[in-house]
């Protein structure tokens, strides 16, 4: 029987999450008492989960949890994703659900007290609040206590991504509570202070953050002349400001990412047959599809009733597939931006607080399609270590094999020195059969490529 | 009523920046409920004369 407080749940004394016996449970401390109450007793709690804004929850009696005024069992989300791993319409979409909490929260008389993007979780495209103890009563002529916060953890980045670079989203992992103001400031186009929202929630909030640093200005200092339409107006501001904020598909590069495959479109077909079938006979219940571009063998999954991911380094690819899963959902699918070269570490306090892309698995498959020869090649991987990974991120893998007279690999060969003497089917076989048992190999006709379906022994 | 502690800082600055435009918030927020209460007679007069 054990029981285990979550890494990240220790900054706010009003309540912790724990697992006990695999099941996942919510502390509310007597600390967050009028937190919760405020949540239950306005009618906010069925109101928010109705819209699928707030993550639904049962109070339960659990006794290795004494001194809770109550315990919460929340439901489950298929993954925990972090804000780092998001494209730019996944933090848009997230930015928006936490104005939307925020604009129903005072409707029913309370108000976010936090508005950290950790606290959003997406089920599918949909974005959804996991902490039920981010609420308080709504206060009187006091300004909104986690302004700062949505404009560090949403409106900075957000800024950033759509005016300069979607990959300014790394410098996410360096700052887990948001951007400072005064660094995307300065990163800023001068451009962005022609945007009235932005000259005002980004600069002019960034000066005031820098002239006022260390005075402990209070709601005392505020005079409480705060009022309500003052609040639903700051509310309103931002998310004129954020709905304003876009990133562009440049040219055609999104709608023709297939194109410059090396595959004939009957190759394609035969290899997607491949992957439906392993996936009908084995049915896996999570899969991960690493360097999913846009994810379209992922889909195949979640297709099929599994939880997909689709892990993918480049963010416009994610962009597109993740507007691709809102066009057209399967409600199963999560498109996240991942270096699979630096797959995203665990972060924060004794590095506790955010696992890493590893931690949070194991898949029941992996699926690592025309992947391999850029760890090995691009990324200078031997085969070995990438075998020995897949190993610990599933006891399943469909791998693809892509030899050095395709195309694809003679391009990254080009500019180089071969200095890969063991990438070879036999150096290939070898690597992975030292972790894994061989179940199939097929070849891909069309092509020089072969599909190998391995599983862990043990 | 008793005052609720935050557990996040707020920030002087972002607390203060918050007073400082907060007239000006409430009242762009006045004139948009005005406008949206107007533009509602209208449509619904429209509506009871068609």
């Amino acid at each position: 029987m054990t029981t285990r407080t979550a890494g990240g749940s220790f900054r706010d004394p009003a309540g912790f999450v724990f697992t006990h016996e695999d099941t996942l449970y919510r502390h509310v401390t007597p600390q967050g008492e009028p937190f919760y109450r405020a949540l239950m007793d306005s009618g906010l709690s069925p109101h928010l989960v109705e819209r699928g804004l707030l993550i639904a929850h049962r109070e339960v009696e659990v006794k290795t949890s004494p001194g809770a005024i109550a315990v919460l069992q929340p439901e489950r989300v298929p993954f925990v994703s972090f804000p780092y791993e998001w494209c730019f319409s996944q933090l848009k979409a997230a930015a928006l659900a936490t104005l939307d909490i925020q604009a129903a929260a005072m409707e029913h008389g309370c108000s976010l007290r936090d508005a950290s993007a950790y606290n959003i979780q997406f089920v599918g495209t949909r974005p959804l609040l996991i902490d039920t103890l981010s609420f308080e009563p709504l206060p009187q002529g006091r300004p909104w206590v986690a302004y700062r916060q949505f404009c560090q953890h949403f409106l900075a980045p957000l800024a950033l991504m759509s005016l300069v670079d979607v990959r300014l989203a790394g410098l996410l992992p360096t700052h887990l509570d948001g951007l400072p103001l005064n660094l995307a400031a300065r990163l800023l186009p001068g451009r962005s202070k022609l945007r009235g929202g932005l000259l005002l929630h980004l600069h002019q909030h960034a000066r005031s953050q820098q002239r006022h640093a260390g005075t402990g200005a209070s709601q005392d200092s505020t005079g409480g002349k705060f009022s309500q339409q003052a609040l639903q107006g700051l509310i309103e501001s931002l998310r004129k400001t954020v709905a304003r904020l876009d990133v562009q598909p440049e040219g055609s590069t999104w709608v023709n990412y297939y194109a410059g495959d090396s595959y004939t479109e009957d190759a394609l077909a035969h290899k997607e047959r491949l992957v439906a079938s392993v996936l009908d006979e084995r049915q896996p219940k999570t899969v991960w599809d690493l360097g999913a571009n846009m994810g379209r063998y992922a889909r195949l999954a979640a297709e099929r009733g599994a939880t997909a991911l689709a892990i993918e380094g480049d963010p416009v690819a994610v962009e597109a597939g993740w507007r691709h899963e809102a066009d057209a959902p399967t409600g199963r699918m999560l498109h996240l931006v991942a270096d699979l070269g630096n797959p995203s570490p665990a972060l924060g306090w004794a590095h506790a607080e955010r696992e890493s892309l590893t931690q949070r698995g194991p898949a029941d498959l992996v699926l690592a399609l025309a992947l391999v020869h850029h760890l090995a090649i691009a990324g200078n991987v031997p085969l070995g270590r990438v075998a020995a990974w897949f190993a610990e991120l599933s006891r399943e893998v469909l791998v693809e094999f892509v030899p050095k007279s395709d195309p694809k690999v003679e391009g990254l060969l080009a500019s180089r020195e071969d200095v890969f003497a063991d990438y070879s089917p036999a150096g290939f076989e070898s690597a992975f059969d030292a972790h894994f048992t061989r179940v199939d190999r097929f070849d891909i006709p069309g092509s020089d490529r072969a599909l190998y379906h391995y599983r862990r022994g043990d | 009523m008793t005052t609720l502690l935050a557990y996040i800082d707020p920030g002087s600055g972002s607390f203060l920046f918050q007073a400082t435009i907060g007239v000006a918030l409430a009242a762009g927020m006045s004139i948009k409920v005005f406008w949206r209460r107007l533009r509602s007679r209208f449509s619904s007069e429209r509506h009871d004369r068609s």
